[in-house]
């Protein structure tokens, strides 16, 4: 019985014999990333399909985009992306301290990117009168950026769990460093979109 | 020897302290035991949505019939539909996958056992939310319409606490919901939003599903475990699994869509205010029809196991049956405007998609050949199992053709919103995955249980349930070709439909009593049963060479596989001829395997189990209960408490020490427990 | 240590360019846009402004998310992804008459 002996020993202690490589909790991120085009994908197609319908009452979001305050905005959150790989960067050469501040960068500017959310919603509502219940077109871009916001609000709420349990001594364990690729994964992701969003659903639906 | 499973405890709450008792089952990331909870739920739900059916079934047996008011036929074909698709079928599908898959592929489990607990609760709290509108729910007429025309078509207003007309408490707009309809303006009340919401809770259970399922599949493979040496099942698990994935974000948009014009206000589909109805049935037949690849592709994996086993041959055209699974679940994404022909989209449009239907009949065409192939020459064994995967084979094949004829687009004018529709998805559905479905029960039913199912009650419960099935929804094709309209709760005598009317409830009713035979031989084999031993229907796949009941552990030593069909060519060689001869020493190395299974050396690590999955799951219903009741103070307060729970509970799950290896040494004093061998 | 090995890592430095080159695109995105509202390009702004759009899309996805360099796998899952919602949804828009087809 010597083979099984054998076997079993090695069998627990490589679990994951994991066939294409690649980390399980990797791929599963991937996989659900790559199912989000589809969300996010409906939600962009039907704002284009009423942005470009005439006829309905109450402002268009197109007509009272802000573009200069969103070009800010846009920018900060690509530059989240950038902090957001230095603190990978920075835990995978041992730089607890470093990991620790750019994780709490990337919060902070995710944060001030969902301010900034916030304050264009209110300017919309408050100065422009148009609300989720205005126009389906309203409607549309409430929904999408919306649901983009929500999106960033769980990466915020989890970039600053991994940046609490940075804080604990001993710092960010190589279980947490997948934890960290893995939430940057989705935080890039969640980048990508606003990406898209910016040029389709702000710049190019501006009437020249 | 003993074995012994070592689960390492969980650092907020004690470690559940045995395998057995009901907080066992509340805390178990077993694939196993999450595979029996699902079936179990899902039987309760066929059995409820059996139930609609047949009220719908006396009310259509007569002309003119008084016995439901048209709300409450609404309300239940609303709910049939619901029922059967969403908490019958597709949990029933994932009982098979979530106990099956890491056995089929030489596992101990999924790739994140306790996301997979995780899909179980979400999946059970969103049948329970969804099921809760009966006594929570309203459903009222829309505002200013009391009676058109004298005809008392709406729901007799009502519904909630301490009303009794249950079924003024339903979804009443059709299990796809077409908008406006099923919006605020025509639809008020709550009812549509426990369905909307509902659903959103249970697509969220598939999902995450899909993610594990992938990922075990392309992962956790034994050794030797090639993916096109993988048990077919196992392959059509894998294409169901990406059609979910990516199907379910189109439907969970277009929930949250109708939710939001419901609750919000928002006006998405208020057609009066410029929002578009069709847009609604886009994104939802962008879902539905992977849907029903979804319903039918683990079906065709049962019959694929099952067929061989009892021809005693191979599959005929192995690599064939999953290339045309995947095309199938490929195409199966771009026809979906097919349900639209009747809409108003242009004729381009029509075209496009009625020669994209008929593709999809290719692939499947591929499979039916190659069953019929694998039966060709074979030495046949007519059990209980292999009569369901010839019926599903026969009743599919018979659905597929007039699907076909749905295709040619004019002559789906005629038929579409008719009965021969509904002959059309049943023969498929019914006749296709629950047989299948039925199949898998008996043939698996040892791996379960460690007994076999009383073979003359299942040929009785097939007999019964084919000519039942039969009765039921042949007379439907010519029904529909006559002019009987679906959806509508009464016709006319003068138009001669009641005769066959009256066979199809009969039949109805003979399924109901085929039901009843089959659940008496469940109840009966699992208390008085014969024992199956190893290897009861000399199989050919990986599973069967563990020991029935299978093991908490599935596999004391993982397979080392050679060969598709391992198993068989273990114990049986080919003559000259190609055919198959069994070794001399077949008993021996079976009885060897066994032995080996039964006997695991050292310590097992298992995943632990785990109290988080049950609490992340419960706080969104309680969230989702506080956006229909938004309005109140104490809705918001539910949102807020349901977040904070599910929030909570994942910051839990987080912190939780992870499974095995990682443990190793880090677990002072952590127990070691006597896992049970066969439990 | 992860098991599967990445054989190339940008450094910080490169990560710094990277992010200069996605700034830099964005003030092009956002002058371009200024340009169109004076006078108008019609077609080609549409054109540019995506192009652009697309290299910030393929820079954060191959470098800051890693993709240049893994498994073929990953990629694979991203673009049958994105392939998928593409085509789905432009089907949709042109059956709904926001993307014009010619006899459509």
């Amino acid at each position: 019985m010597a083979d099984l002996a054998h076997e079993t020993m090695a069998d627990h202690e490589h679990p994951e014999h994991e066939s294409t490589g690649v980390d399980n909790r990797k791929l599963g991120m991937w996989a659900f990333l790559s199912s989000e085009f589809l969300f996010f994908g409906a939600l962009i197609s039907n704002y284009l399909l009423y942005s470009n319908r005439s006829g309905f009452a109450g402002p268009y979001p197109s007509g009272i985009y802000d573009i200069p305050f969103t070009s800010v905005s846009s920018f900060v959150l690509l530059m989240s992306s950038l902090t957001m790989v230095l603190a990978h960067n920075a835990l995978s050469r041992g730089d607890q301290g470093g990991t620790r501040t750019w994780l709490f960068a990337t919060a902070a500017l995710g944060a001030v990117f969902l301010g900034g959310q916030v304050f264009e919603f209110t300017e919309f509502i408050v100065e422009f009168d148009m609300k989720l219940t205005t126009n389906p077109a309203a409607s549309a871009f409430y929904m999408l950026t919306g649901f983009h916001g929500a999106h960033v609000a769980i990466g915020v709420i989890m970039l600053l769990s991994l940046w609490g349990i940075s804080r604990r001594p001993g710092g960010l364990s190589e279980k947490h460093g997948m934890n960290l690729e893995l939430v940057g994964l989705y935080w890039h992701f969640v980048d990508i979109i606003w990406i898209v969003i910016f040029t389709v659903v702000y710049l190019l639906s501006v009437p020249s | 020897m003993t074995a012994t499973a070592e689960r390492p405890s969980t650092t907020i709450f004690r470690r559940p302290a045995s395998t057995s008792g009901f907080w066992s089952w509340l805390t178990t990331v077993d694939h196993k035991r999450i595979g029996v909870m699902y079936g179990y739920a899902a039987f309760t739900f066929f059995l409820i949505g059996g139930i609609e059916a047949l009220l719908l079934r006396i009310q259509l047996a007569q002309a003119n019939s008084e016995f439901l008011t048209a709300g409450a036929y609404n309300a239940l074909f609303t709910m049939h539909g619901t029922t059967m698709i969403f908490l019958f079928v597709m949990p029933a599908s994932a009982a098979f996958m979530n106990y099956l898959l890491p056995l089929l592929i030489g596992a101990r489990d999924v790739a994140f056992p306790r996301l997979n607990a995780l899909s179980w609760w979400i999946f059970f709290f969103g049948a329970i939310f969804l099921y809760s509108t009966f006594f929570f729910g309203t459903s009222l007429a829309p505002a200013g319409v009391d009676g058109i025309g004298g005809i008392d078509g709406n729901l007799a207003p009502g519904g909630g606490p301490g009303s009794f007309n249950f079924l003024a408490t339903s979804p009443d707009a059709g299990w796809f919901a077409y908008q406006p309809n099923a919006g605020p303006l025509y639809s008020p009340g709550t009812a549509m939003d426990y369905w909307a919401l509902g659903l959103q809770i249970i697509g969220l259970a598939s999902l995450v599903s899909a993610i594990n399922f992938i990922v075990t599949v392309l992962n956790m493979r034994a050794k030797g475990m090639r993916l096109l040496r993988m048990p077919v099942f196992a392959w059509m698990t894998t294409v169901t699994s990406f059609l979910l994935l990516f199907s379910l974000p189109i439907i969970a948009v277009a929930l949250f869509m109708v939710a939001f014009d419901r609750q919000f206000g928002s006006l998405f589909f208020a057609a009066t205010n410029g929002g578009d109805p069709i847009l609604w049935q886009h994104l939802f037949w962008l879902f539905g029809h992977p849907e029903v690849y979804i319903l039918i592709l683990p079906a065709m994996g049962i019959v694929s196991e099952i067929l061989p086993t009892f021809s005693r041959k191979p599959l005929f055209g192995y690599s064939a049956v999953v290339f045309a699974g995947a095309a199938i679940g490929f195409l199966g994404f771009g026809v979906w405007a097919h349900h639209m022909f009747a809409s108003g989209i242009t004729p381009v449009a029509q075209a496009a998609f009625g020669l994209a239907t008929m593709t999809i009949a290719i692939p499947t065409g591929i499979k039916i050949f190659n069953w019929l192939g694998t039966l060709w020459m074979g030495r046949i064994r007519l059990t209980a199992p292999m009569l369901f995967a010839i019926g599903f084979v026969a009743m599919f094949t018979i659905g597929g053709l007039s699907g076909v004829t749905h295709a040619v687009v004019p002559s789906d004018w005629q038929q579409t919103d008719t009965y021969y529709i509904v002959a059309h998805f049943h023969y498929v559905i019914f006749g296709g995955a629950i047989f299948g479905l039925f199949g898998g029960l008996y043939y698996w039913f040892p791996k379960i249980t460690g007994k076999v199912m009383s073979e003359k009650l299942g040929k009785l419960h097939f007999w019964l349930m084919l000519l039942g099935f039969n009765l039921t929804f042949g007379p439907m094709h010519w029904l529909g070709l006559q002019g009987m309209v679906r959806r509508t709760w009464k016709y006319a005598p003068e138009m001669g439909l009641e005769p066959w009317n009256i066979v199809v409830t009969i039949g109805g009713f003979v399924i109901a009593l085929s039901v009843l035979v089959f659940m008496f031989n469940w109840f009966v084999s699992r208390r008085r049963g014969e024992a199956s031993g190893l290897d009861p229907w000399d199989a050919r796949t990986v599973e069967w060479m563990v020991p029935n009941p299978t093991p908490e552990y599935n596999y004391a030593v993982p397979p080392v596989v050679t060969s598709l069909d391992h198993f068989w060519h273990l114990k049986y060689g080919e003559d000259e001829d190609g055919r198959a001869v069994r070794r001399d020493d077949a008993d021996e190395i079976v009885a060897r395997i066994e032995h080996e299974q039964r006997n695991p050396v050292g310590t097992i690590h298992l995943p632990a189990p785990s109290y988080f999955p049950f609490f992340v799951a419960l706080g969104l219903p309680i969230i989702f209960y506080g956006v229909i009741y938004h309005e109140a103070l104490w809705g918001k307060a539910m949102i807020l408490i349901g977040a904070i729970l599910t929030l909570a509970s994942l910051i839990g799950w987080g912190m939780e020490p992870l499974e095995e290896p990682h443990l190793e040494g880090h677990e002072p004093g952590s127990d070691v427990v006597e896992g049970a061998i066969d439990g | 240590m992860s098991s599967e090995e990445h054989i190339h890592h940008p450094t910080p430095a490169q990560y710094w360019k990277i992010a200069v080159v996605l700034a830099v695109l964005t003030a092009i995105e956002v002058g371009l846009f200024y340009v169109n509202q004076a006078y108008d390009l019609g077609f080609l702004n549409a054109a540019m402004l995506l192009i652009l759009a697309a290299l910030k899309f393929v820079i954060v996805v191959g470098f800051f998310m890693h993709l240049r360099f893994e498994k073929s796998t990953l990629s694979r899952f991203f673009t049958a992804g994105f392939i998928l919602a593409f085509s789905l949804y432009a089907i949709v828009l042109t059956a709904l008459g926001v993307v014009a087809i010619r006899g459509g």
